[in-house]
């Protein structure tokens, strides 16, 4: 049982000047083995604050990050999955399902974890899946209206994921739940 | 000194003699008649000397055989014959006795006469005519207490009061005797055999109920129900690409929520004391592979003893966990995981758990710290050893209290409160707890005299020690022969239960 923090595109302080309330009482220490972070945090003060959470901590560089030492794309595998990380403004056209589809299989991946739409997505493509945890504070963005902020946390149990989408909703917090399994043979997810 | 009369009569001093001649029992008779004559009564006091002289040796001053045989004091037979087979008369006896009461109470009858007709009249049987014979273990070879072990354990309907006379002198090693008996004495298993094989299978399966209710990863409870839930929609049409179906579970259960009913929450604030626990169970007794390395039966061994541990501090919030529990599981969990017979060691989590709850029954009390200073709680268990060492030795009672000042609470703590388990080495432990556990006068009372037998076997450097070398020594128990130490609380004068030393 392997808990792992999504999320990214905070624009701290270009944008949005800290997260939600709501989010940080529910973000405590102990509870999170791994964070991976899409990038555009974008300075120091969140990179230490993400580290308070939990030490092992993935990111990739987005366009606005301070910090220019980030890799473009990241791979790791954490029990039975393999998971890809990257911001996403490489892709072109930006959120395009096939062109994610082609960065999956340069990574080799089982999941795909990308931003910069700001804008959450969960979906199944050509026998991987790509989440998009949009953005944690509901920043600012050019190609999407009507930004609510959300994040993601997965629940990674040997074959099996269990997601959880946390949105930001007219200041409510909605959680919901996805599920797939990683089929020893292809398709057979959920 | 009174003014006698002078003036005896030859009758007077022909009295006197006889007089004295009369202290010897059963010749008053032959005195009587010889008082006139007193030629004749110093002739028979000279002969009466002569019998109680001889005693059988000088055979020749004896006139009549006939008379000398009845004025020879009757010689009790068992002068005779060797103090061995008198004792063992006396523990055959005492044996004969307990089976009695036991038998009386099988029986349900309530006169243990007719128990004895019975015994001595009727055909004894085998097993115990056998263990009359087989007296004074120290004395035979360890084969025999073996032998004695399997007999009494083998029984129908088990001896409890036999078993503890038994264990109390110390059970073999090896064979699986040793946890049969610890789950005997403990209560864990009834004392009639054949009810052994279902209470078992009750207990564990009641272990493994509450482990998967209360130890059970939320994580594989959320996929049980999803399971549950793929089933229940019929979800067998499914896309093969497009959005991945959302549930919406504001106000269910998810990793982050801090409800106070989310098992997730429940999860992580186990956390806290399986951290503990985890930390602990690394420093069990480490100089030992059982417990300790990496190997992967210390691992495996290192898990069971955190899931019994897990459950205990669940099921008892008002105590939770405390530092120390994990050496009183320890060696529990040593003996019934060793047990040769498989189907006990491959159960001997669940035998652990049940027993561990039992033993720590007792003595919970001293765990809880509300409870430090009322009747029940520690403190008032260590100004009893006070009392108790009061009772036995005034003047190390009054070296340690008085003159150095060394309270019970520095250094007896941790032996009541562990019982006894971080004082010495590992099979010294076991062999204490063989008579904790069988002690007749509760494990809890046993403890007691042990500390108080501790305390006098080094009775001589305290007397000579301040209240540096005292503590130390006391804090760092030296090695000694435990049989000795055994031998020296099973002899203590008690005390009454209420006599409390103000501390």
């Amino acid at each position: 049982m392997v808990l792992v923090l999504a999320l990214g595109d905070l624009h701290i302080p270009h944008r949005a000047s800290d997260l939600p309330a709501k989010f940080k009482s529910m973000l405590v220490p102990g509870k999170i083995q791994h964070i991976i972070c899409t990038g555009n945090l974008c300075n120091k003060e969140v990179h230490d604050y993400l580290k308070s959470l939990c030490p092992d901590m993935h990111i990739t560089r987005g366009e606005y990050d301070e910090d220019a030492r980030y890799p473009e794309t990241k791979t790791l595998t954490i029990g039975q999955f393999k998971l890809g990380l990257c911001h996403g403004h490489q892709v072109i056209p930006w959120g395009d399902l096939d062109s994610l589809a082609m960065l999956q299989r340069q990574l080799d991946v089982d999941i795909l974890v990308t931003g910069h739409t700001h804008q959450f997505k969960a979906y199944k493509h050509e026998g991987g899946v790509v989440i998009n945890p949009g953005s944690a504070t509901g920043a600012f963005s050019s190609i999407t209206y009507d930004v609510n902020p959300s994040f993601v946390l997965m629940d990674i149990d040997a074959l099996r994921v269990v997601v959880y989408v946390y949105e930001l909703i007219d200041g409510e917090v909605k959680v919901d739940k996805i599920d797939f399994k990683k089929a020893a043979t292809s398709h057979s997810s959920h | 000194m009174l003014k006698l009369n002078l003036n005896l009569s030859e009758k007077t001093k022909r009295v006197l003699p006889d007089r004295l001649g009369s202290l010897i029992a059963g010749f008053e008779t032959k005195e009587e008649e010889d008082v006139g004559e007193s030629g004749l009564g110093l002739d028979h006091l000279g002969e009466e000397l002569e019998t109680f002289h001889s005693c059988g040796y000088d055979l020749e001053t004896v006139s009549d055989e006939e008379e000398w045989d009845s004025m020879i004091r009757p010689i009790p037979v068992k002068e005779n014959q060797s103090s061995v087979v008198s004792v063992a008369e006396m523990i055959s006896a005492d044996e004969k006795r307990s089976e009695l009461d036991f038998e009386a109470n099988q029986m349900g009858t309530e006169s243990t006469v007719d128990g004895l007709a019975i015994v001595l009249f009727s055909e004894v049987p085998l097993s115990s005519s056998r263990s009359c014979f087989v007296m004074q273990p120290e004395l035979m070879g360890t084969q025999s207490i073996v032998e004695e072990f399997a007999v009494v354990l083998s029984q129908k309907h088990i001896n409890l009061e036999k078993l503890q006379g038994l264990s109390s002198s110390g059970l073999p090693d090896g064979g699986g005797l040793r946890a049969t008996a610890w789950k005997l004495l403990l209560g864990y298993l009834p004392a009639s055999r054949d009810m052994w094989e279902e209470e078992l299978a009750q207990n564990r399966l009641k272990y493994a109920s509450l482990k998967e209710e209360f130890l059970l990863d939320p994580s594989k409870s959320t996929n049980r129900n999803y399971e549950e839930l793929v089933a229940s929609e019929l979800e067998k049409k499914h896309d093969l690409d497009g959005l991945l179906r959302r549930h919406d579970i504001s106000h269910g259960d998810h990793p982050l929520s801090n409800r106070k009913a989310s098992i997730w929450h429940q999860y992580f604030q186990d956390a806290e004391i399986a951290e503990q626990i985890d930390r602990d169970l690394q420093r069990t007794h480490p100089d030992m592979k059982f417990f300790s390395g990496d190997s992967s039966l210390s691992r495996n061994n290192r898990q069971a003893m955190r899931n019994i541990l897990l459950l205990f501090a669940k099921l008892n919030p008002a105590i939770r966990y405390v530092q120390g529990m994990n050496e009183v599981l320890a060696p529990l969990y040593y003996i019934f995981s060793t047990n040769p017979d498989e189907q006990n060691a491959t159960n001997a989590e669940a035998d652990s758990f049940s027993c561990f709850v039992r033993l720590l029954s007792d003595s919970v009390d001293h765990f809880c710290q509300q409870l430090d200073n009322s009747s029940v709680g520690i403190h008032s268990t260590l100004s009893r050893l006070a009392g108790l060492l009061k009772a036995n030795d005034e003047e190390l009672w009054w070296h340690l209290e008085i003159t150095n000042k060394v309270n019970p609470q520095f250094y007896a703590f941790r032996w009541i409160t562990l019982l006894l388990t971080q004082e010495f080495n590992f099979s010294s432990i076991i062999r204490i707890w063989d008579s904790l556990l069988s002690s007749s006068f509760g494990v809890q009372e046993m403890l007691l005299r042990v500390c108080c037998a501790m305390l006098l076997c080094v009775k001589s450097r305290l007397l000579s020690g301040d209240f540096t070398t005292n503590l130390k020594l006391l804090q760092h128990y030296p090695e000694i022969n435990i049989n000795h130490l055994l031998q020296v609380a099973q002899e203590l004068t008690p005390t009454s239960y209420f006599s409390l030393v103000p501390v």
